[in-house]
């Protein structure tokens, strides 16, 4: 039990002596991004394919404060946790009372809505240009624009924010949570008001969201469109799954394999998403169960192959 | 009438497959192109109007065949997954293949210019393009109406095992049920691409008016979907005459709205 | 006092009408059989008087008060706990943690929802192993509930209901699908929780409903026919008639 949080310590210590500050960065925030959807994907069995739309209005509202009134760091991530539980209220209040394809669906096109209006609004957020000037203000005297300063920052709040996720999902919340996953009639019939529940996981993984989206805006001093647009929803759902959403912890593996991924080859090729839509297709139709399970099962594979070669 | 075009392929898609199908848009982007690049081969437009969106059904043949196949036991988020990359990989592969930028397609020339209907003068491809989505939108409804096949797809929509059990091969149901969603979605594409021009992003936009329409019309339930189709359709036109940015966000707004009162949608029966 | 009652309960399907103007009254602590051929309506009965779905007309009655058309998930919280004919449990939960989940609902308070390690709630815990060791399966409390056989899944079933420390139990089927062996441990098992419970009984198997049930109402498409105790409904003409052969087939 100990040993997946000294490790992750340790990853925290260690990595921005790997990678730059700003991936390491990027990747806390990312996995922040991924324990909020997490919440909702393998702890409720709901899949939520609009995740950006509580990122991305965070990132608008909060970004717009910080760089219009230089509000106090603090502030900017409460609002932005706020901002993210709101919509996440508001989206919630329509998705729940649906479910299966419909909910996706639902989910979706709500997303939509939040950005085509951010698209059009382009006096607040800057249309397709993105929302610039961002501002990362000081805290305590301490210079966050430094990126190693930064990164101790997130890091720090990233630590917290696993923490209170791992509050909630050993609370009675998480079981009720995973028994509406496991059985939504039974669930119901022992006393629990489904909607409100999932109403209630749907606003825990947008505050998640919001704080990631603030995060996110704060460190690359941009607000981008896409921020609010459904291939980071589907960048996340990508994170989480492969990481394996079984467990707490898989949305952090995730991000680390997604944000490695698409840092290296975006790079290469302009092109990028396409090989990450090849990833995608791929990761679906070989490495379902995410990257420990296959891991497992190639160990276990070699395990056997070692085994039989002594055999022999 | 396109978005009932595309809301019909979507429904009977999510319907009979029980798949989130996030790559409908980008059939509908790749029907454009192709459409554009098979007047530049064959240099007919009428030919090219036949012979791409076949193109866009043979792609979903293969893609329902290589890839979904093998994910009806697998749960929506893997689909989701698996349809949204093949979204990126389309849509990413259209650039390749043709450029960033978009082109603009002239209609044939028979189709050019306006038509005086005596209180305003509409395009003539526009009509062209809503009497054949029209035509096409009942020769689709009259073929899952009136013959055996579309009523077994139907049957499949309402209930699978039912299908299966009477000995009838449910996996080739949902490949033409797929191939068909995907012609449809080609057919749009193709019909649009001398409307508003092409551009690799217009499969995204369109994507999203679809679950709308889906939405609003009740999964797997086709005529609603038309019907939602033709609302939509018409609101947006309504809207764009006062305010033009917003017609977009408009149709989600109506959407939430809609929801918000009537949670099964429209026609849904729940 | 009649704890349960129904008055002239109905529920229509469109053009069927599963149940019929059924008036019930079920007695505090006693254990109470409705029996009838398939497609009678005793489910559909169940289902009205959880919640699941309102009825088209009459009322139910709780304790005196009228609880017509309360929702589902506030059912339980009034005391009254049902068991489902098809084992509807949580899978990847261990036994404990079925049973955990259906205690904390109607546990005392939901203080520290969000925040508070499901461990440090002895009272809850204690009930759910409670319920557990009343079904016989204490032993298996950490065992995944998917692993456990289908006759021990049929007692896991009965412990949610019993964790939630109910005032009335309704038992739809218990012993669906049980072996004659798990059979008999079942009745057994419902004979011991006679007297703590209030119990109302769906059953099949004419045996078991002979020999726990104190009164035996009998419904036929959707109307109750007869009503009496045991003896009584044994020799009950109507009853003959509907079952006609059933009765001894069943045996």
């Amino acid at each position: 039990m100990k040993h997946p949080i000294l490790l992750l310590v340790a990853a925290v210590a260690l990595l921005p002596f790997v990678v730059r500050p700003v991936i390491a960065t990027e990747i806390w925030i990312f996995a922040i991004f991924g324990l909020g959807l997490n919440l909702l994907l393998g702890y409720t069995g709901l899949l939520s394919f609009g995740q950006s739309t509580f990122f991305g209005s965070a990132a608008y509202v909060a970004g717009w404060l910080l760089k219009h009134y230089a509000i106090n760091v603090f502030l900017a991530l409460g609002i932005g946790v706020a901002v993210g539980a709101a919509s996440a209220a508001l989206v919630g209040y329509l998705c729940v009372q649906r479910s299966g394809l419909y909910f996706i669906m639902l989910t979706f096109a709500l997303n939509q809505l939040f950005y085509f209006i951010a698209y059009q609004w382009t006096s607040v957020t800057g249309g397709e240009d993105g929302m610039h000037g961002v501002g990362r203000p000081a805290v305590f005297g301490i210079d966050f624009k430094d990126p190693l300063n930064y990164y101790v920052f997130i890091s720090l709040l990233f630590l917290l924010s696993l923490w209170v996720m791992k509050r909630i999902v050993e609370s009675p919340l998480g079981k009720i949570l995973q028994a509406i996953r496991e059985n939504e009639v039974r669930a119901e019939a022992v006393g629990y008001n489904v909607p409100r529940f999932k109403l209630l996981a749907f606003v825990i993984g947008g505050a998640f969201s919001g704080l990631a989206g603030v995060l996110y805006a704060m460190l690359f001093g941009i607000v981008p469109l896409e921020a609010i647009g459904f291939v980071f929803s589907g960048n996340v759902l990508f994170a989480t799954l492969i990481g394996g959403s079984g467990s707490l912890y898989g949305p952090i593996i995730g991000s680390f394999v997604f944000i490695w991924l698409s840092e290296s080859v975006s790079v290469i090729w302009a092109r990028w998403p396409l090989l990450l839509g090849l990833a995608f297709v791929i990761v679906v139709l070989f490495f379902r169960g995410g990257v420990v399970e296959a891991w497992a099962r190639l160990w276990s594979w070699w395990m056997r192959w070692r085994s039989s070669r002594q055999t022999s | 009438m396109l978005y009932a075009l595309m809301g019909l392929g979507l429904s009977l898609i999510t319907g009979v497959l029980n798949i989130p199908n996030f790559a409908h848009g980008a059939l509908f982007a790749v029907g454009a192109y192709l459409l554009v690049t098979t007047v530049d081969v064959v240099g007919n437009f009428w030919l090219a109007l036949v012979l791409a969106p076949v193109g866009v059904a043979l792609m979903g043949l293969l893609i329902e065949y290589a890839g979904i196949r093998r994910l009806y036991a697998a749960g929506h988020d893997y689909q989701l997954l698996f349809t949204f990359g093949l979204a990126l990989i389309i849509s990413e592969g259209i650039i390749v293949i043709w450029g960033p930028v978009g082109f603009s397609h002239l209609p044939p020339p028979i189709l050019r210019g306006g038509l005086d209907l005596g209180f305003t003068f509409y395009p003539k491809y526009r009509l062209f393009v809503m009497v054949v989505a029209g035509l096409l939108v009942l020769l689709t409804w009259l073929f899952l109406e009136k013959t055996r096949y579309g009523a077994i797809m139907r049957a499949g929509i309402e209930n699978k095992e039912m299908v299966s059990l009477l000995g009838i091969d449910i996996h080739k149901l949902f490949t033409v049920a797929f191939a068909l969603g995907a012609y449809l979605a080609g057919i749009a594409g193709a019909l649009t691409a001398p409307i508003r021009g092409i551009n690799p992003n217009m499969g995204v936009d369109m994507l999203g008016i679809a679950f709308v329409v889906v939405a609003l019309g009740g999964l797997g339930n086709l005529l609603g979907a038309i019907a939602a189709g033709l609302l939509i359709g018409v609101a947006q036109a309504i809207v764009a005459a006062y305010w033009t940015e917003a017609s977009t966000a408009v149709i989600f707004a109506v959407m939430a709205a809609v929801l918000l009162v009537r949670p099964q949608g429209l026609f849904g029966i729940r | 006092m009649a704890l349960l009652q129904t008055d002239k309960l109905t529920k229509a399907f469109g053009a069927l009408t599963a149940v019929n103007g059924v008036t019930l009254n079920i007695e505090a602590g006693s254990l109470h059989s409705i029996i009838g051929p398939n497609g009678a309506g005793k489910t559909t009965l169940f289902n009205l008087l959880t919640g699941t779905f309102p009825p088209t007309s009459g009322r139910i009655l709780f304790d005196g008060r009228d609880i017509t058309g309360t929702r589902a998930d506030r059912i339980a919280h009034l005391g009254l706990a049902r068991s489902y004919q098809r084992t509807t449990v949580f899978p990847a939960f261990s036994l404990l943690d079925n049973a955990w989940v259906a205690a904390f609902a109607t546990g005392p308070s939901w203080k520290g929802l969000i925040w508070r390690p499901t461990v440090r709630y002895p009272e809850i815990t204690t009930r759910a192993r409670q319920a557990l060791a009343d079904v016989g399966l204490a032993g298996k409390a950490d065992v995944p509930a998917r692993e456990i056989s289908h006759g021990e899944q049929r007692q896991l079933e009965l412990a949610i209901a019993l964790a939630a420390a109910p005032r009335v139990l309704l038992l739809d089927e218990p012993a669906a699908g049980l072996s004659p062996d798990e059979t008999r441990k079942m009745v057994a098992l419902v004979r011991a929780l006679k007297g703590r419970y209030t119990i109302v009984l769906i059953e099949h198997k004419i045996d078991i409903i002979m020999s726990v049930s104190d009164r035996i109402s009998v419904m036929h498409f959707g109307s109750l026919i007869a009503e009496g105790t045991p003896d009584e409904i044994q020799k009950n003409p109507e009853v003959r008639r509907a079952y006609l052969g059933g009765v001894a087939a069943a045996a």
